[in-house]
This record gives C-alpha cells, structure tokens and sequence, in this order.
C-alpha cells in the first residue's frame, strides 16, 4: 500500500443560484434554489514515502478541494483517502501532527505580533519538544534567509518575506507530508527561486513527501519529477513531467533565417509560417516528428537555401499545458 | 488536565494579551467605551424607574441586582466564547480550515485563542459596580451559602449563554452567517432579561424559560436571594435549577457541534 493512497474520491458541493439584480434575490429567498457542482469527480491516485509531486490544474479544477480531502478539512462524498496509514477526515487529532499545509493565500501567522510569537504558539500546540524546535528554526532561518525579519510584526512584511515565514510555520514540528498550495502566489523572481530551492533540499534530505499546487509551471519544472493535472475534476494526466513531451508534445518547430528574402516551396507535412513579414528572411518550419524526419528537412533546406541561423526547439511544457488545459489535444 | 494543556492555555492568553497592547491607548479607550455603552443603558433605565416606586414589587436596588448578574456573567462568557461569538467570520475567512490542520480539540482551540477582553473589562467592570452598589441594599444575608449559590449561578448562566453562543456558532455550518439569528435570540431576549419576567406576557415569559432560557440566568437565581412575591407564579424547584440547565444545554449543544462537524464545508479558496 503506497503511502498516500486517493481511491476513486468525488466531492460535491451545492451552490446556491440565483437569478441577478433585486428580484432574483427576492424569488431566491423565497423559493431557494440550489446547483450541485461536483468539484471532483472519480479521481485515484497514489503517492510512495518521499516523492516529490506537482498538483496542476486551471482556477476551479478541483486542486484546492482535493487538498482539503487529503488534509482532513473535508469528508468525501464517495470514495476514500488513507494517508500514512490514517483516514484524515476520520482520526484527525492524531493524523495533522504529520502533516503540513502552506496556504499561500492565507497566513497561519498572528498579523499583529513578531514572526516569532507565532512560531512559539505553534510550538506549543504541536508540542514539538525545545531542542527539535531549536534546531529546525535555526535550520529554516538559515535556509530562508529570515533572520532579517524575524522579530518584525508580520502586518510589516513584504508578501516574499511572509510567505517564507509562513512555510517555516508549517515545518517546524517536523512534518513527514507538506502539502504546498501556491506557495509561489505573488513572490518575486528571487523570492520563488530560494522557495524552489528549499523545497528541493528538503525533498532531497529529510525525504518529507510533498504535494506542490502551483500555477507556475517553472515551480513544477525546477521541483516536481512526476505531475498529476486534473480539470474540472478528473485527473486527465499523471506520470513523468519529462513523459508530458512524449505524450503531447511531439510538434517540433524549426526557425530559420535566410541569407536574403526568399520564397520557399511547400513541403508535405510542414506549416510555413513568415516571422519577419513582409520580408520573406525568417520562417518557422512547425511539423510533427513522426511525420517529418527532422535531419532530412535540414538537409533539404541547407541544399536549396543560403542559410544564415537556425534554431531547433522542442515545445515547451507550459504551452503544452495551455493546450491541455484548452481541450486541444486528445486525453 | 494534560499538563501541556494548560501550557498551551497559557500560551495562547499570552498571545492575546500581547496582540491586544500592540495598540495600548485603544485597549483602555475600547474598555471604556463598552463600559460606557452599557453604563449609558442602565443609567436611562435607572432615572425611568426612579418615577416609579416598585415594578411589580421590584425596587430599584433590586433590579440593579437583576441586571448586574446579567453584565458580570456576560462579562466571563466573553473571556471563554469570543471565539464562538466571532465563529462566522472565522468560518468564512477560512480561519476554522486551520484549526482543525492543528493536532487539539476544535472547540478547545476556538475557547482558548481568542478572548475579547475588552468586552470582558467594559461588561464585567459594569457588573461588579451594579453589584457593589446594589447588593448592600437588597436585603441578602451573604453567609457560606449564598456566596455557593451565587457563585454556581454565575458558572450556571455563563454556561446557558455559553450554549446558545455554540448553538448559533454550530448553525453558521449549515448557512454560513447567523448574526441576525444572534441579534434576534440572544441580544433581544437579552433586553428583556434586565427585568423581572413576571411583568412580561406569558408568551415570553415561555420563551424567557424554556425557549432562551434567559431566566436562569439572572431572574431565578435573584429569586432565590431576594424571594420576591411574583415568585409565586413560578415552581419554586426552577430557583435551584440554574447549574443543571447551564451543563444539560451545554452538553446538548455540544453533541450538536459535534455531529455537526462532519457537514462542515469549507469556504473558497
């Protein structure tokens, strides 16, 4: 049995509906009327002690929802979830003392107090003994970076500052699972960058096992060895991130620039498209592998045209994201 | 109780109390301004009843009485139950989300991390002084047993109160916000608390006994230290009943949170 086990779970909620403007309230607070929007429908999955996965899907997609399932904030309606041996939503007092959460749109930290009153209430509700309290703080401090801030109201830090002072918040009783849920949400470049990599190192050395919600897919790509994608409710990909290019991405584009403005036969298979209109000097060549043979394409070029620059690139995951995302490619 | 516990009781007062003087000279003005609010209150009804003599028997000391045991237990249901007080807001911020993330009881955490202490100060302040002022003049012989009494009647009604604060907070699972429930079935029940029931018409009088037992709180308990006449009206057993309606409404109550947990869902993200 794998450590993080998501059997056929599904999650819906009843929303209220209700017609706009004044009547509509009025008729709603009369005759209520409900729609039942299932968040997350049939979705399994299983996750082994120590991995590292990223968690994506468009806003609405169900990611947020199936945190909560997995943190024991809420009972499915169907299906069940085991995590470490515990149902969460069922033997919640003795499941959360191993798990973190990071809600990067909400704070755990007290808003008018130093970062580190917040720190030592949450000792004392962990019970997390002195000298493991010790160490870790020194640890993270070091790691994040925060011995700038740590005595300053949290209502003073920048949103980088209190969200590395939030991440700590969720380790320092020595979580054996974080679930991250934006951890990256409004950080800066440098900020995401020292996030990644503290993710990364303690992926790497204290083998904690990760669930990583993010809408950055350079998070993903710098942390994550294996995604899972769900949309409107159902997981539509789970495997390698590398296994995202073999599986959708096998479009391959070719820009090339030509020594002087030259007009190019069509060739089977290959869209032409004109990038310096309306000189004809720079073309992209877009095909797919199984259709083209790339080398025999450059030869083809190389022998006909005076060639000044070119570049072969692979797609990128995050378009192939978008694409997924928008229904363009087959699941 | 765990040692730890109380260590972490301890803890979170601490953090209250810190957050709260973060902003000294508003911590003693809000204090005084809810101690002035209320004050205001019972010094209209004061100079209104000075015209009369006697309210269905009722003096002005001993309705001063009535309402300070009103203020001095609204004054420790404060210290305990703001956290249910504020539960909508909690609920709906997602602040209840990380309770239950954290590895104790949810309504031990809901007690214990929020205290509204200038409510506790401006409430229960106004309680002690109408009790200093009134007590002396209404006759009670304070031995032993009445100090007992007295004093179970104040647990006893902070627990009635305390129980319809986890009523409304357990309701704000299913519809999100009952500030309004609040306002109807505590704040005005409350209003009419601040006389002797006997006065009122039957119909609430039902709803002051057995509906929001808000007659347990101060009337009854009064009752027994002051035997009044209208106390006729009434079982004479309801003048020692005031504990055993705070714990059994509690309990009940709390087997209501309880079940009522598993509906829970959750704000936005």
């Amino acid at each position: 049995m794998s450590f993080i086990e998501v059997n056929e779970v599904s999650k819906t909620f009843r929303v209220s509906k209700r017609s706009a403007g004044i009547p509509g309230m009025l008729a709603n607070l009369v005759v209520p009327k409900y729609e039942k929007k299932r968040a997350v429908n049939n979705i399994s999955f299983s996750i082994e002690q120590g991995e590292m996965v990223g968690f994506i899907g468009p806003n609405g997609a169900g990611k947020s929802t199936t945190i909560k399932m997995l943190s024991g904030i809420l009972y499915p309606d169907t299906g069940s979830v085991r995590v470490n041996g515990y149902i969460p939503y069922r033997q919640r007092k003795e499941y959360v003392g191993s798990i973190g959460v990071v809600f990067g749109q909400k704070s755990q930290l007290q808003w008018d107090l130093p970062v580190i009153d917040s720190f030592e209430l949450l000792k004392a509700i962990y019970r997390v003994p002195d000298e493991v309290y010790q160490k870790n703080l020194k640890r993270f401090m070091d790691m994040l970076d925060m011995s700038g801030f740590i005595n300053h109201p949290v209502r003073q830090l920048s949103l980088g500052q209190r969200m590395r002072a939030d991440i700590v918040a969720a380790l320092l009783h020595s979580p054996q699972i974080v679930f991250f849920d934006e951890p990256t949400i409004g950080v800066d470049v440098v900020g995401k960058e020292t996030i990644r990599n503290f993710i990364c190192e303690l992926n790497a050395k204290d083998k904690v096992t990760m669930l990583f919600t993010t809408h950055d897919m350079q998070d993903i790509e710098k942390t994550c060895k294996r995604l899972i994608i769900i949309d409107k409710g159902s997981k539509v990909y789970d495997g390698l991130l590398s296994g995202i290019r073999d599986a959708y991405g096998t479009t391959r584009q070719v820009d090339v620039e030509f020594a002087q403005d030259c007009t190019v036969l069509p060739i089977e298979h290959v869209e032409i498209k004109e990038l310096d209109f309306p000189s004809g000097r720079k073309k992209r060549f877009l095909f797919e592998s199984r259709e083209v043979q790339i080398d025999s394409l450059m030869n083809s070029l190389l022998a006909d045209y005076a060639i000044r620059d070119l570049t072969v690139s692979e797609p990128e995951i995050e378009g192939l994201i978008r694409k997924i995302y928008n229904g363009e490619v087959a699941q | 109780m765990k040692n730890d516990t109380i260590h972490l009781m301890g803890v979170y007062t601490g953090t209250i109390m810190k957050s709260w003087f973060q902003y000294k000279v508003d911590a003693v003005l809000r204090s005084l301004a809810v101690f002035l609010r209320e004050a205001t209150g019972i010094i209209v009804i004061y100079f209104t009843l000075l015209k009369f003599d006697t309210l269905n028997g009722w003096d002005i000391y001993e309705l001063l009485f009535l309402f300070s045991l009103l203020f001095l237990t609204y004054g420790v249901l404060i210290i305990f139950f703001t956290g249910l007080r504020d539960f909508g807001r909690t609920v709906r911020d997602g602040g209840f989300d990380r309770f239950i993330l954290r590895p104790r009881g949810l309504l031990f955490q809901l007690i214990f991390s929020n205290a509204d202490w200038f409510a506790a100060i401006g409430h229960g302040g106004l309680g002690i002084v109408l009790f200093v002022f009134s007590a002396g003049n209404v006759g009670i012989t304070w031995n032993a047993g009445s100090v007992i009494y007295y004093i179970t009647a104040v647990i006893g009604g902070v627990l009635i109160q305390g129980a319809i604060f986890l009523f409304l907070a357990t309701l704000n699972i299913y519809l999100l916000e009952t500030n309004s429930l609040k306002e109807l079935f505590y704040w005005n029940m409350r209003k009419f608390a601040g006389y002797p029931i006997s006065i009122f018409h039957k119909a609430i009088q039902f709803c002051m006994i057995y509906v929001v037992p808000f007659a347990f709180v101060n009337y009854f308990p009064a009752q027994y230290l002051l035997r009044k006449e209208d106390m006729a009206g009434y079982p004479s057993v309801y003048m020692y009943l005031t504990p055993a309606v705070g714990a059994v409404l509690y309990l009940v109550t709390y087997g209501f949170w309880r079940y009522s947990l598993r509906f829970y869902k959750s704000s936005g993200n």
